[in-house]
């Protein structure tokens, strides 16, 4: 718990405990950051990098609708991959914090083993499943079914399979702690006053773990904007991404300035989106108390 | 009646997406693990028989060995560096007040919300231009920087748990008892917040060992694991990449296995 | 006597918050002393001063002759009993106990046969040592604490409301421990506590604090018939406030007139009169066992005339309220064999003897 007195940065057990973060977080997080912006306002030319000084890259993306197509995508993508992620937690998520108490422990042990376990493996264990001589296409065949998976490797759809996939267990964790720090009594209230199971369930469950349904929405949009490996092994690079985009501008095309801006426009637009959404929320929020 | 049948309906549907999802989950890792005993030379269906053969051949590759050899090196160092920081991380973000308290847990937390791709991409652009400035190139050392970065944060928040948890008047005993504030650290303070210590290293050293991103953008020639299979995605493969992956699950399930159940003593 | 604790204006402040106001206090070797005060009133943040988790802002604290500034609570010869018992829960029983031993570079053959002592003392079983704090019950986890601060023979003890989370059972089991241990040791305590009751009956003197001062500090009997103030007078049990106007001091006593008491003379004897009080507003205090409900034809020094309005049954005593003429609520307690029987809306005298009256100045 957090102590009353508070500190003051001179104190050694503060600055001692502190400093290795702020050292770590302010040369190898913030520091590149504000370098990548920097980058942005110079050119490349040659594969060379040349400490030019203008707009020119930023003048180059805002006249390209190209770049503002992939990000559409990138970003129509991270939403769906959010919706399908919370629609697919939620039961999984309150199971967890209300019903399967006898195996709570091995089924967090097999979610986590799975989320923990390397993106590439995993991702790679996709596309041999999917492959057209793979597994999925074999056990349909058995089960005399026509091979219609084969058209579904290497399609948007692969993509945000593998993108949920990936993140699914952000959602299933960050609900799981918000409904179980839910008071029960408060279901059970709501049970009291003749409420359904269901209907406890839409009108106090839903609304009480509002606060979690968002964090998970937020990390879900944020980690799946850069979404890589799903899109370039299961999407097969056909219909490219930011991420994708951004790796191409850096290793085929050399240009860091380039490369820097797109990354930044990529960050700055999924901010964007969160507090818009945020404010949107907040607003309705405002709208339903008065 | 009508409130035991809504009842069972709601069992169904959790127990029901419960199974769905772990089915889900383990699809891609069984996937891999099968094909890793197919005897043939493809990665097709069905299988030609069943063997060992591509773990005989793991172990004669060089290039996987090298591979392994330096996930080990990144991740044990990592995981050390990382759960030191994160742990200090944590008890200055739960437990002590100070101005620049938000500002610090933002800071200490944020790489947690930055897509790893980006985060790679941001640091090998600054690793290229501090390596023109001081001549040095990517390799196993900018690959552990970045790993640092990126799991210090997962580190913080697991021992935050534990911290929160924790009430502090036993390190007043302590010091009341005679204890310096070495000795308060040595006999109380560590002792007590060793199981989140412990499974934020089990988490540091799985997420180090597995991660593809970052040492994909930072390692320079450096492969591990992870890098090697992608490489291995990209050639068209054999069940050796079937083999690696599920030699790097091991650790795994072996580690997730021990956290919980030290948690749970 | 030799002060043990010696505190001399201490003044400590959270940000604009003054927990302690300039606190003066003397504490003889062997004493018992409480700090008693509602919370908030700076009686922890005292302890904490003393044991060194703190330091003051200014003023001073010596214990046994040795100033304690720039000391950390590691090196002074304090020890604390915590309220949440703080009992290190990863160590055995006999390894929280010998912890302080520990830590003093004791050999561990020492270190046993001390806690052995300790265990005995403390009237715990011996199969107890291998065990966790969490396998003992709370009661037997304070006689824990109470070991592990007694261990390395402080020269203070301090307890920082270490019973407040026990049932009232075991608390009186542990209160008379306390004080049997507090005889057998010969160890000064300083025990903070917001339960008056416990206080009266385990110091030797008692510290009120509110509002980060001290109010009064002395004798339980000094505390319950003589308290310095209302807020003290109303601190522990029910009293009976009169307010009456002083019209003369005199050198043997004050001269006073009330609307409420008809009085022989009209005369309080002056050892019963609070320093303070001077001419004009005052408050003459009476506990409800000293007013007694006269029988027809008898007087005494001093006589309210009131009306019964309610009646409690408290077991072996009653207790009555009444109200008198001029509005003012009393609390009578007789005992409940008397002769006596009173019925709501029953006029009744009740007398007071002028030994057992307590003036003490009208507080705004």
């Amino acid at each position: 718990m957090a102590e009353e007195v508070p500190r003051r940065w001179r104190d050694p057990e503060l600055l001692v405990k502190a400093l290795p973060t702020v050292i770590l977080q302010t040369t190898c997080f913030l520091a590149p950051l504000v370098m990548t912006f920097l980058l942005t306002f110079q050119r490349s030319r040659n594969f060379q990098l040349q400490w030019t000084w203008d707009l020119w890259t930023w003048t180059d993306i805002f006249s390209k609708p190209h770049y503002w197509t992939i990000l559409l995508h990138t970003v129509f993508m991270a939403v769906a991959c959010v919706a399908i992620c919370l629609v697919i937690a939620f039961p999984v998520a309150y199971g967890l914090a209300t019903r399967f108490k006898a195996w709570e422990n091995e089924i967090k042990v097999l979610i986590t083993f799975a989320f923990i376990t390397d993106a590439t493996l995993k991702i790679y264990g996709w596309a041999l499943f999917l492959d057209k001589n793979g597994m999925a296409n074999y056990l349909l065949g058995s089960l005399g079914l026509s091979p219609e998976i084969v058209a579904f490797l290497f399609t948007d759809w692969a993509t945000l399979l593998g993108m949920v996939y990936s993140l699914l267990a952000f959602a299933i964790f960050t609900l799981y702690l918000s409904i179980s720090n839910i008071d029960r009594s408060l279901i059970l209230a709501a049970y009291d006053a003749g409420a359904g199971k269901l209907r406890a369930h839409w009108e106090v469950t839903l609304p009480l773990c509002k606060p979690g349904i968002w964090a998970g929405s937020v990390l879900i949009f944020l980690l799946s904007v850069g979404a890589f490996l799903e899109p370039k092994v299961l999407g097969g690079g056909k219909s490219p991404m930011s991420a994708e985009l951004i790796r191409q501008t850096f290793e085929t095309r050399v240009n860091w300035p380039l490369g820097a801006a797109l990354t930044l426009m990529l960050m700055v637009v999924s901010v964007f989106i969160v507090l818009l959404f945020s404010r949107l929320i907040g607003l309705k929020r405002a709208g339903l108390a008065s | 009646m009508t409130a035991k049948l809504e009842g069972r309906v709601i069992d169904f549907i959790l127990w029901g997406s419960l199974a769905a999802v772990l089915i889900f989950f383990y699809v891609p890792i069984f996937t891999l693990i099968a094909f890793s005993f197919q005897e043939g030379r493809f990665l097709t269906l069905p299988f030609e028989g069943i063997s060992l053969r591509w773990y005989g051949e793991l172990f004669r590759n060089s290039n996987a060995l090298t591979a392994l050899w330096n996930s080990t090196v990144i991740a044990v160092v990592t995981t050390l560096i990382a759960t030191a920081i994160g742990t200090m991380a944590a008890i200055v973000a739960v437990r002590y007040r100070f101005k620049g308290r938000e500002a610090f847990q933002l800071l200490a937390g944020v790489p947690l919300a930055f897509p790893q791709l980006l985060l790679g991409i941001v640091l090998l652009l600054w690793f290229s231009v501090l390596g023109r400035i001081f001549d040095f190139s990517t390799g196993i050392t900018t690959a552990i920087i970045g790993h640092i970065v990126y799991i210090t944060p997962f580190a913080m928040v697991i021992v935050a748990v534990q911290v929160f948890n924790f009430d502090a008047t036993v390190e007043d005993a302590a010091r009341d008892c005679g204890a310096s504030t070495y000795e308060v650290y040595r006999y109380v303070t560590i002792p007590l917040l060793w199981p989140g210590i412990f499974s934020a290293a089990i988490f540091a050293f799985l997420l180090s060992w597995g991660n593809f991103y970052l040492t994909y953008s930072l390692a320079g020639s450096t492969r591990t694991l992870p890098t090697f299979i992608f490489s291995g995605i990209a050639i068209g493969s054999s069940p050796l990449y079937p083999a690696i992956a599920t030699v790097v699950f091991i650790p795994g399930i072996l580690l997730v296995i021990l956290a919980n159940r030290l948690r749970r003593s | 006597m030799t002060a043990i604790l010696d505190i001399s204006d201490v003044r400590k402040t959270y940000g604009s918050y003054a927990a302690l106001k300039g606190v003066s206090l003397s504490v003889n070797q062997g004493e018992f002393i409480a700090l008693v005060g509602p919370s908030g009133c700076g009686k922890t943040t005292l302890l904490k001063q003393i044991a060194g988790f703190e330091d003051p802002d200014s003023g001073h604290i010596a214990i046994a002759g040795a100033d304690m500034a720039g000391v950390p609570a590691a090196k002074r010869p304090t020890s604390m009993v915590f309220q949440k018992l703080a009992l290190f829960p990863h160590m055995t029983i006999a390894e929280n106990i010998g912890f302080p031993l520990k830590l003093r570079q004791k050999s561990p053959t020492e270190i046993k046969k001390r806690v052995g002592e300790m265990i005995e003392l403390m009237q715990l079983k011996t199969e107890y040592l291998t065990r966790y704090p969490r396998q003992l019950s709370g009661g037997e986890q304070q006689r824990v604490a109470l070991a592990r601060s007694m261990v390395s023979e402080p020269k203070l003890l301090l307890l920082d409301e270490p019973l407040s989370a026990l049932d009232v059972k075991l608390k009186k089991v542990l209160q008379a421990e306390l004080k049997r241990l507090h005889r057998s040791v010969g160890v000064t305590f300083v025990h903070v506590t917001h339960d008056l009751e416990e206080a009266m009956m385990l110091a030797d003197r008692i510290c009120v604090m509110r509002d980060g001062a001290i109010l009064q500090l002395g004798t339980p009997g000094d505390i319950y018939y003589r308290p310095a103030g209302s807020f003290v007078a109303g601190f522990i049990g029910e009293t009976n406030l009169v307010p009456i106007t002083v019209t003369k001091r005199g050198e043997v006593g004050i001269d006073y007139r009330s609307a409420d008491v008809s009085d022989a003379d009209g005369r309080i004897a002056a050892r019963l009169v609070a320093g303070n009080v001077g001419e004009g507003a005052a408050q003459l205090m009476l506990r409800p066992e000293l007013l007694r409900v006269l029988p027809p034809g008898e007087t005494a020094d001093g006589v309210i005339e009131a009306e019964v309005v309610e009646m409690f049954g408290k077991g072996g005593t009653v207790q009555y309220r009444a109200r008198s003429a001029s509005g003012l609520a009393l609390v009578v307690e007789i005992p409940g064999t008397s002769s006596l029987p009173m019925r709501i809306g029953d006029k009744v005298r009740l007398g007071f003897a002028k030994k057992d009256i307590y003036v003490f100045r009208a507080e705004a």
